[in-house]
């Protein structure tokens, strides 16, 4: 993104009337909305076996026999992954790609919006397309397809056959990293988690060697030890990769082979890093059941008993927001301190980049409501999506349906 | 022999007393402080409501669905159980011993009463034992060790039953009756008989992953 | 010597556990055993050794034991003793032939089905100590073969079935537009953000009965709620390392099933008709991760369904006519008491029931639950001549339908009507409400 600046911050309200698609429609499905609020879009049918994307009330051209995935992008546009003639393609604001393939999925999208990333199936094997171009090489088998944010891609495959049941095979290593479709050297027993580092060019991973030793594989180089278990890996620096691993029943955070944090958990996931301070940012649980967040190995004031389900920092690090479940309902922690929401479903929290507001969408009894810095300052909404503030944190844009009307409001902070 | 006899008869007694009670203590304790430090999560799953629901339902006699299956064995064992808490407690005999030592008394059972349920006891050892022998799945699960059990406590009821009866030896009955009971006091701690306070907890433990977790009834 | 005692010798009928046998050296078996026993469990385990007091009170609680005309081998304790009580005797020096047995033992000689907890005075809980013996051949990787390799498979896929990403997808969309014959709007909304629930199956639905997934969508359509389906790994709520004592991965399973819920910010989770996915995401996943409980409600469809009726929100045209039972599944009666809730429904829809009995917390386990019928074909012969007492429990009712509200029941249960010629047709609770349920789209205050 970081186009904000060129986007409508002064019109209060602007509404899309969308109750009405559903008359010129046979249905209408889950509505997409852009990043500048300025476009709403659903998949609507339009005949037995027909079905268009609406746009605002305009459809795109081309009708085809099913559309799914239907997803905003960055750029404010539209992409979905469409189906006609038995060929999945993908179409963006309309346009189809030139690929076909039997099938599409996992559709991601880098921040930037600049790389489009999906799974695709063709006779039966494998690989992963970027911006219409497949992978040279396809496989038997993939899994765990990550697109990084500079367009590079990556999935687990199967690099060589295995009968049905057959256990033999299976136990001697069959999967391999593959970056861009071409697999590395190494085969393992499992590979999960491909997490990628800034640039897109390095890779780490966990890995399982044998039914019980646990380890991460950097570009393909396991580390020394071996563990009990691991989570997903997350580089540091280009140099260095830290990951969760259990050692003598707890959870610690490793680095590069060698313990990084001193204590042990009963449950260590989600290193989140501050983008700007360095600081490293974990869900821990400090005994069985009782969850709470670990920054640079020291724990939160806060206890929960349910979940925490994730956690994000602002830019400039200042601010770590924490969404959490205790006693059957959710709510947001910011930098230790919990507030009073206590909602049935609580979206991703936005902040401001320099971490004094965030903003989050929640979920009480049915309707939604944003809160900001624990106020609830818009509500009773059918629908909301995620709220933006403006490039001068003095306005937030908020955008929503309301009685069959989409509105894109713009409120001051 | 006299020293040895007053040895047994007086601090012996004290000495298997405290250990079996020290030894079931200690145990106990053991028990919660590695779980605590081992299974520390299991203790999230327990609830003092649903441990007593379970350990109270297994309690009334002939309740559990279990007990309905094997009524003579649960009955026969259901009075033994009652029986080897009783008997000794309220013996008169063991009364007044108590009450020569340290000045404590309380009621005690009808002597012509207190005769006839040994008898039993006796017997519900002697089924036990012939139990372990006769039913298939019980005799394969039965090891010399079982039979020694049922021996140890077979033992004090035997020959307190011949001590009072003076039948012979009376003085070496007493001697082997003290001696024999001593012995079970101090062997309750360490072995399965230890199942005195670990059955309680296990059914504690079991009766709360079916009724706090699982809702449902474990009898 | 007593005859029982005579050492059993077990045929080698699977070649994944006769090839584990050959990889292991005498070192490896007593490092394995003393790890897992001692270093694995802790005073919960030690009280069980020590309370048992040999009764044989348990025996009555096992369908082995009363299929097999009481042989004292099936007694759950015996089971016990000829694996754990021998291992921590020998100190983990025991024998490969041991070992070929002990993994009979564990993986098709009990159901893990706790009933005989039940049973024993104490407590004992003899699942437990079976599930440690299944861990043990896990690490000594001598586990039978076609379990192990739905674990293979949930390791690699986050399923138990190798089903790849594209044939799930695909599947639910061909349902879906199957589903449109019912009500030609009908969908099956993939990956809906903040949907109230998030509907989960086992892979054998997408596998070999697609048209499950066609009717719990029209159920939810019907019903009118606000549902989803995950398009990405983590729609399989099945669990087979759970049963193989691979405990590492079946947290891992767990922790993407939940997290697959908690991306789509549900309320909650609905999953059909199975008894082990059930036990794993109600009670065991969530435990290896340090979740108390499901960090997001899971609800039984027993449980859904019920919801659904007694609120309206699905009414009953016609009553099923046909004499009815009800087969309580182990993993939702005895592992989440739902049985009287599962009368309910039978009694919302169906005119003539008889009870089976024993019943609800006392219910047979239909023989196939806790992986034994994930071991494959090579047991199948065996699996049948150990489920007598059941075949015996299901044809003393007399009913024409067999109501089992669990997937590896329902496998279990065809098996022994075909093999015992009960003439029963078995029918998931879901298959009779889609039968005799209004083909409408429940408006409040209609």
């Amino acid at each position: 993104m970081g186009n904000e600046a060129s986007w409508d911050w002064n019109t209060d309200l602007k509404e899309i009337p969308v109750e009405e698609w559903k008359e010129r429609f046979n249905w209408v499905e889950d509505f997409q909305i852009s990043p500048d609020g300025e476009s709403v879009a659903s998949i609507v049918n339009v005949d037995e076996t027909a079905f268009q994307v609406c746009v605002n009330g305009e459809v795109w051209d081309n009708a085809y026999e099913k559309i799914w995935g239907l997803k905003a992008l960055p750029d404010n546009g539209f992409s979905a992954l469409v189906y006609d003639g038995e060929e999945w393609t993908l179409a963006r604001d309309g346009e189809e790609w030139s690929g076909r393939f039997d099938f599409i999925w996992d559709f991601q999208v880098t921040p930037d919006g600049k790389y489009l990333g999906l799974a695709f199936q063709k006779d039966s094997e494998y690989g992963m397309v970027v911006n219409d171009l497949p992978w040279d090489q396809t496989y038997t088998n993939m899994a765990g397809m990550t697109l990084s944010d500079t367009g590079t891609s990556a999935a687990v495959v199967q690099a060589a056959p295995m009968k049905a049941a057959d256990v033999d095979s299976f136990k001697e290593g069959l999967f391999s990293v593959a970056l861009n479709g071409t697999a590395f050297d190494h085969t393992f027993l499992n590979i999960w988690d491909l997490s990628f580092d800034a640039t897109g060019r390095r890779l780490a991973w966990g890995v399982r060697l044998n039914r019980e030793a646990y380890t991460v594989a950097r570009d393909d180089i396991v580390w020394d030890r071996t563990f009990q278990g691991v989570w997903k890996p997350v580089f540091l620096t280009p140099e260095n990769v830290l990951a969760p691993v259990r050692e003598s029943g707890k959870w610690k955070l490793f680095r590069d082979n060698e313990p990084f944090w001193k204590r042990g958990y009963d449950q260590l996931w989600k290193i989140t890093l501050s983008p700007a301070k360095g600081d490293i940012a974990a869900v821990v649980a400090d005994s069985f059941g009782k969850w709470t967040v670990a920054v640079n190995d020291r724990t939160w004031d806060l206890t929960c008993d349910t979940m925490i389900s994730d956690i994000f920092y602002s830019a400039d690090g200042s601010c770590l927001a924490a969404v959490f479940k205790h006693k059957g309902l959710w709510n947001l922690s910011v930098n230790q301190t919990p507030w009073t929401l206590f909602a049935d479903k609580i979206f991703t929290p936005g902040i401001s980049p320099d971490g004094s507001l965030v903003a989050v969408v929640i979920e009480k009894q049915g309707k939604y409501h944003l809160a900001v810095n624990n106020r609830i300052i818009a509500g009773d909404y059918d629908f909301l999506t995620a709220p933006v503030f403006s490039p001068d944190q003095s306005k937030i844009l908020v955008k929503g349906i309301e009685k069959g009307i989409y509105k894109r409001r713009i409120l001051s902070v | 022999m006299n020293a040895f006899i007053g040895f047994i008869m007086g601090p012996m007694v004290w000495i298997s007393a405290m250990i079996f009670i020290f030894g079931l203590l200690i145990k106990f304790i053991f028990i919660i402080k590695e779980v605590r430090e081992k299974e520390q999560y299991l203790l999230s799953y327990m609830t003092v409501r649903h441990s007593l629901r379970s350990i109270c339902a297994w309690l009334i006699p002939f309740y559990p669905r279990s007990t309905r299956l094997r009524p003579v064995y649960y009955g026969v064992s259901y009075l033994f159980h009652i029986l080897l808490f009783v008997l000794p407690v309220f013996l008169f005999s063991h009364i007044v011993l108590m009450d020569q030592s340290l000045n404590l008394s309380w009621p005690a059972l009808h002597d012509g009463a207190a005769d006839i349920l040994t008898l039993a006891v006796i017997l519900a050892l002697v089924f036990f034992s012939l139990r372990r022998r006769l039913e298939p799945d019980v005799r394969f699960l039965t090891s010399v060790k079982d039979h020694l059990l049922i021996l140890m406590v077979l033992l004090p009821f035997v020959t307190g039953f011949l001590a009072y009866h003076q039948v012979f030896l009376y003085e070496w009955m007493v001697i082997a009756h003290v001696l024999s009971g001593e012995f079970l006091l101090i062997i309750i701690p360490f072995s399965r008989f230890s199942h005195m306070i670990t059955a309680p907890l296990t059914r504690a433990y079991t009766g709360s992953e079916f009724g706090h977790v699982r809702h449902a009834k474990d009898w | 010597m007593n005859e029982n005692d005579a050492e059993i010798i077990e045929e080698a009928t699977d070649e994944a556990v006769e090839k584990g046998l050959e990889r292991l050296t005498s070192e490896r078996i007593s490092e394995v055993i003393n790890q897992v026993l001692h270093k694995e469990t802790g005073a919960r385990f030690k009280a069980y050794v020590d309370t048992c007091m040999r009764c044989g009170l348990c025996s009555d609680a096992c369908s082995y034991f009363l299929s097999n005309d009481r042989d004292p081998r099936f007694s759950p304790a015996a089971k016990v003793k000829q694996t754990i009580w021998e291992m921590l005797d020998k100190k983990g020096k025991v024998s490969k032939d041991f070992l070929r047995r002990a993994v009979h033992i564990a993986h098709l000689e009990c159901n893990v089905c706790r009933r005989c907890s039940m049973y024993c005075p104490f407590g004992i809980d003899m699942a437990y100590m079976m599930l440690l013996v299944r861990r043990i051949c896990h690490k000594l990787e001598i586990t039978p073969q076609y379990i192990q390799d739905t674990v293979n498979s949930h390791s690699v896929t986050m399923n138990q079935m190798w089903v790849k990403e594209d044939e799930w997808i695909d599947t639910l969309q061909w349902q879906e537009e199957d589903g449109r014959e019912e009500f030609e709007d009908l969908r099956i909304p993939l990956d809906k953000q903040g949907a109230d629930i998030m509907y989960s199956v086992i892979a054998p639905e997408p596998k070999f009965q697609a048209g499950l997934i066609y009717q719990a969508a029209v159920i939810m359509h019907a019903a009118g709620m606000n549902w989803t389906m995950p398009s990405r790994p983590g729609w399989d709520n099945s669990n087979m390392a759970m049963f193989t004592g691979d405990n590492e991965i079946s947290g891992r399973i767990a922790r993407t099933f939940f997290e697959t819920a908690a991306k789509l910010n549900v309320k909650r989770i609905v999953m059909g008709e199975c008894g082990h996915a059930f036990r794993s995401t109600y009670d065991v996943g969530n435990r290896q991760l340090a979740w108390t409980m499901a960090p997001i409600e899971v609800v039984h469809a027993i449980e859904f369904y019920h919801e659904l009726l007694t609120a309206g929100r699905i009414t009953i045209k016609e009553k099923f006519s046909k004499k009815v039972t009800l087969h309580d599944p182990c993993n939702v009666s005895r592992g989440r008491g739902l049985h009287d809730m599962a009368r309910k429904i039978v009694a919302m829809t169906c005119s003539d029931f008889v009870e089976m009995t024993p019943n609800r917390e006392h219910n047979l386990c239909c023989g196939a639950g806790g992986g034994v019928i994930n071991c494959g074909p090579p047991y199948k012969k065996e699996r049948m001549r150990n489920n007598r007492a059941k075949a015996e429990q299901l044809a003393a009712t007399g009913a024409e339908v067999l109501i089992a509200p669990c997937h590896n029941c329902h496998s279990g249960l065809e098996d022994i009507i075909h093999h015992y010629n009960l003439n029963m047709e078995v029918k998931f609770l879901g298959d009779v409400l889609f039968e005799t349920m209004e083909k409408k789209i429940y408006r409040p205050g209609e």
